[in-house]
């Protein structure tokens, strides 16, 4: 038998590509006639668009046209982007894209940006999260009303508590609100040996992206849509087109391009542009964001205030937690972290009684959108910051306070399910046999040592994939996963393993809506779960095809053939063998007596498979400045199965290292009036590489019942805790909590010096 | 991000240049790390560009007790001249290196930098304290001006419309002084919150001046007191913190040059 093909390192198989330049991403397509679209952004957070003078605009060389909401074939209804690609009648964020203006080249239709004219009437701007809240403050749109559509979709699967408390006197801009409860929370917070609280705050936070979003859309002769596109989801795309445009389903054909980024932000918002352009004027139109724009205009993870008490005895018990949680969903009227951030604030423990409530606020501020482990970064700094606190209180030791109260296979989570295989134990154990746990009370003056823990539930969703054995021999895995963050290469070596293929000899191709098996979008750590399980069982259903053509050709009963690296031979009599190359030549060709070496394979996963991560944050503070050195950064993680873990430790390190970026760096912030003040990376600042402390990873396996192999998705849990670590760290070197993040220098100067914090 | 049209000319000497910069709204281009951005978001729309790029005002000598610094001398050829070599001298290249990233390192001029007149660039503090002083050419003639007195305000120089920067010459430090230049960045743009260069002499004279604070470069009072220096705060900086890392700063660089000026020693 040959060595297992899982959990052996190697390359992904786009790198060679990527880094030669030879990848074509969605804005490098060429496409006969194109045109360049740019948008007109709206320069006022709320206001009435009393019109837009278009005129100037057209005279310049090279604009074809200016279009605004009327000119688009839109037929949805309600407020979300698809429906509402440029703004109606009323703009609800400063940066909502008001018109486009198509012309024969980019500069062209830069120049005509420029002289397009819009009258605003504007309107209060509601920016204060709190303030959005209460009775009496103004709407965040007045158009809510009208709209209808998707607004019923809001409440479904809102899961209220039995024993709600009084209704609570809230604005028209709370759209939604989560209460999960369980136990007397006063009462046992009453009974605790120590409680303690807090109120935290977490501000818009960009998915930055390398590649700013862009969409390139056409039509056929006979009148099919194709939209080539940076998407993390091609049915959803063209899901979202159908309903936009109300074209016959397959007169749209969606191609999810080699993506540059997306890390949760790239779901049908700029392809509804492109479309809507090259509908309205049956010309090839591309949507290029500019950075700026990229900034202004798409969706970034919501801000958050988050008030949390939490309790525990003297022996070391968790008691009772209770969250009050305020997300800003900006414009979304459609969904929020509300439901997810309000369950993960009870983190990867057990709880006596709680009491978690979400409220999803629309603002004046961008569309929120999904950015890796949406709303868990937020809840694992409240928590975790409160679990360090408490264990000082308690006199209980950090990691042992965790421990002791990890949640377990059987426990029953907060959501009222019960816990599945969970690594929290194990990573937590892992944490404590680093040596640097063992100095955190031997560091330097102004050195410390943050400790925190966090997890991500994962994400289901039906999915399928092909195998088959092309006539050069080489496997070929066909999906329609959009190749996020090294999927593919997961495929290859799931497939690879299952066939009996070396990984050399599988390719995996990513098909577009009108061909490809059916795939959700790549998101919610799911795709290695589910698409990955697909393509296990397509592996196995094509090696079913291959043995059944080999045991004719050998006249040897497929029992008793095994598959060695492209080779099918007879178990105990090598040298009686056929290589699959061989076979699949006899198979496809005119005249062949052999079904073609093709399998289909499908999964629905069930059961949750979430992955839990914990981080050690070593930092330096220099007390002068309030500037944070990071020195070093750990992370344990239970990835169930390490496919490849290379590309298993690449998503530590990223999640980790955009978890840094939470804490000491990254912050939207606007004006009073609600205008972008931090539109650019000169303002807007991101964990560079020289920033970017050496990481250890630690692969904690815990293998999952259903994933394939035991893997399960790992692409979110490491972001989660990480900003916590961090700021449990900065507690550590300076005796100072830090309640807002970013941790700029001056936030931690003002915190160390208790002078007034910048806002 | 996408610049309006422009004309462009690449001047063949400094008197073509001179000429060039006769059409309305024609704009010198040095390194572009300044002018380019500003052209991109169409805050500046300049008829014409005029490259210096081919003009000889790139060298770094020593001429006397004078150090001349040619106004397209990028800050990479300033952390590489030798003629900064010496622990009087090693705060400019220290101010330099801290500079952007390498890319900006290597086309961004230090005449491009003093008549962009950013308030927060690095360079201004650390030619302050070395006392230096900026020559210049236009069709009447060549001037020389103080660092003070060609910083005018954010964005304001002193400079006539066909004026252009051909030279920054500096006394070189009497044998035994040291500078050095300290700064705290912000996190994105790397343009110092606050910045400071100093000059130690071994007679125990020094100069310390600071950047990024206020709208343009001061000198600290002898009395090093910073209560009266002008402190601008911001969204991300407020003033009470600026003006506490003004203080950080200059003592840090004055530190640096202390440690190197050999009276200190
Ligand atoms: C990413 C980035 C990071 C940066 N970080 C920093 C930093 O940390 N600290 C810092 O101080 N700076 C920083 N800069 C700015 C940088 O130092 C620029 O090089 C400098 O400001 C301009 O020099 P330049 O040669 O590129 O000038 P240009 O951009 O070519 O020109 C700037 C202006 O000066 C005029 N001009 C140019 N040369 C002359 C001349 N000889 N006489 C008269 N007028 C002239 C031009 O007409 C224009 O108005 C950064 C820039 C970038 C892009």
């Amino acid at each position: 038998m040959s060595e297992s093909l899982i959990g052996v390192a190697r390359p992904r198989i786009d790198a060679p590509d990527k880094v030669t330049g030879a990848t074509r991403y969605a804005a490098d397509g060429y496409v006969h006639g194109l045109l360049h679209a740019r948008l007109v952004l709206s320069t006022e957070a709320h206001a009435r668009i009393r019109g837009v003078e278009k005129d100037a605009a057209l005279q310049l060389d090279g604009v074809v046209a200016v279009l605004t909401a009327a000119d688009l074939p839109v037929v949805k209804s309600g407020t979300d982007r698809a429906a509402e690609p440029l703004a109606r009648d009323e703009v609800v964020f400063a940066g909502q894209p008001v018109a486009l203006v198509v012309a024969e080249s980019e500069a062209a239709a830069e120049d005509g940006v420029e002289a397009v004219v819009v009258d605003y009437e504007p309107l209060p701007a509601v920016v204060d999260l709190e303030a959005a809240m209460t009775p009496g403050a103004p709407p965040a749109r007045l158009s809510a009303e009208e709209a209808g559509g998707d607004l019923e979709s809001i409440h479904a699967g809102v899961d209220k508590g039995e024993d709600d408390a009084e209704e609570e006197q809230l604005s028209a801009n709370v759209l939604d609100s989560v209460t999960r409860g369980s136990g007397d929370v006063a009462a046992a917070l009453e009974a605790s040996d120590a409680v303690v609280s807090g109120t935290f705050r977490t501000p818009w936070t960009y998915q930055a992206y390398i590649e700013p979003q862009v969409s390139t859309a056409w039509l056929e002769p006979n009148g099919t849509l194709v939209v080539s596109t940076s998407t993390q989801g091609s049915f959803v795309t063209q899901n979202e087109l159908f309903r936009a445009f109300g074209l016959d389903f397959d007169k749209i054909r969606v191609i999810a391009e080699p993506l540059g980024g997306a890390f949760g932000g790239k779901f049908a918002l700029v392809e509804p542009l492109a479309a809507g352009a090259a509908l309205a004027l049956r010309r090839p139109v591309r949507v290029a964001l500019t950075r700026t724009e990229d900034f202004q205009a798409t969706n970034p993870a919501s801000a958050q205030i988050t008030e949390l008490r939490i309790g525990g005895r003297k022996d070391g018990t968790l008691t009772g937690i209770e969250a009050r949680m305020l997300v800003d969903r900006g414009s979304n009227a459609g969904w929020g972290v509300e439901g997810i951030t309000s369950l993960l604030v009870a983190g990867p423990y057990r709880w006596e009684a709680f009491d978690l409530r979400g409220y999803g606020i629309q603002t004046n501020r961008f569309t929120f959108g999904a950015y890796r482990a949406p709303g868990a970064p937020t809840a694992a700094f409240a928590l975790e910051s409160l679990v360090d606190e408490l264990a000082e209180e308690l006199g209980v030791d950090p990691l042992e306070l965790r421990l002791k109260n990890a949640l377990v296979e059987g426990d029953t989570a907060v959501s009222g399910n019960p816990v599945p295989t969970f690594g929290a134990v194990e990573v937590l154990e892992r944490i404590r046999e680093h040596p640097l746990w063992a100095r955190r009370d031997s560091l330097p003056e102004g050195e410390g040592l943050g400790l925190a823990a966090g997890y991500w539930p994962g994400g289901n969703e039906p999915a399928a994939a092909v195998c088959r054995v092309d006539s050069d021999g080489i496997l070929t895995v066909i999906t329609s996963a959009a190749d996020m963050s090294g999927v593919n290469s997961g495929f290859q070596v799931i497939a690879a393993e299952a066939f009996g293929m070396p990984p050399d000899r599988v390719r995996v191709v990513t098909t577009d809506t009108a061909s490809g098996p059916y795939a959700g979008a790549s998101g919610g750590s799911k795709v290695t779960y589910t698409v990955g399980a697909a393509v296990l069982k397509a592996a196995e259903a094509a090696r079913e095809k291959l043995l059944a053509a080999a045991s004719q050709e050998l006249e040897i009963a497929p029992d008793d053939l095994e598959v060695v690296e492209g080779v099918v031979r007879a178990k105990g009599a090598p040298d009686r063998s056929i290589t699959v190359a061989e076979l699949s030549r006899k198979a496809l060709r005119f005249g062949g007596r052999y079904e073609p070496i093709e399998g289909h394979g499908g999964s629905a996963q069930t059961r949750g498979a979430p992955s839990v991560a914990a981080h050690l944050s070593h930092v330096r503070v220099d007390r002068e400045t309030g500037e944070v050195e990071l020195l070093r950064h750990v992370i344990a993680q239970d990835v169930g199965r390490a496919l490849n873990p290379a590309l298993v430790e690449g998503q530590m390190r990223g999640g980790a290292t955009q978890g840094i970026g939470w804490a000491l760096f990254e912050e939207l912030a606007h004006d009073e009036d609600g205008r972008l003040l931090t539109g650019s990376f000169l303002d807007y600042a991101i964990p560079v590489a020289e920033r970017v402390p050496p990481i250890d990873t630690l692969i904690v396996e815990v293998p999952a019942p259903d994933g394939p192999f035991g893997a399960k998705g790992i692409g979110e849990a490491p972001v989660v805790a990480a900003p916590a670590a961090v700021v449990n760290a900065v507690a550590a070197a300076t005796g100072v909590r830090m309640r807002r993040l970013p941790m700029t220098p001056p936030r931690v100067w003002a915190a160390l010096t208790g002078t007034e914090e910048p806002s | 991000m996408i610049p309006a049209a422009v004309g462009y000319h690449r001047a063949t000497s400094l008197e073509d240049a001179l000429e060039a910069l006769a059409e309305p709204d024609a704009k010198a281009l040095a390194g572009g790390q300044s002018l380019i951005p500003v052209l991109k978001l169409r805050i500046a729309r300049p008829s014409l560009l005029v490259d210096l790029g081919g003009l000889e005002l790139r060298s770094i000598e020593r001429d006397g007790d004078e150090l001349r610094i040619g106004a397209l001398a990028t800050w990479k050829d300033l952390t590489s001249s030798l003629e900064l070599d010496s622990s009087g001298l090693a705060g400019l290249a220290d101010c330099a290196s801290s500079i952007g990233d390498l890319q900006v390192r290597n086309r961004g001029t230090i005449g491009g930098s003093l008549a962009h007149a950013d308030p927060a660039s690095d360079m201004p503090a650390m030619l302050l304290a070395l006392g230096a002083r900026v020559e210049t050419r236009s069709p009447d003639g060549e001037r020389s001006l103080s660092v003070s007195e060609l910083l005018v305000g954010p964005f304001t120089t002193a400079l006539g419309e066909r004026e252009l920067i051909t030279a920054v010459v500096l006394p070189v430090p009497p044998p035994g002084s040291g500078s050095g230049y300290a700064s705290v960045e912000h996190p994105a743009s790397g343009f110092p919150l606050a910045g400071a260069g100093a000059l130690g002499r071994p007679d125990g004279t020094k100069a310390v001046a600071i950047t990024g604070v206020g709208a343009r470069p001061q000198l600290v009072p002898e009395s090093g007191s910073l209560d009266d220096v002008e402190v601008y705060g911001d969204r991300f900086a407020p003033e009470s913190y600026r003006r506490h890392l003004a203080g950080v700063v200059a003592a840090r660089a004055l530190e640096i040059a202390q440690v190197r000026s050999e009276g200190r020693r």
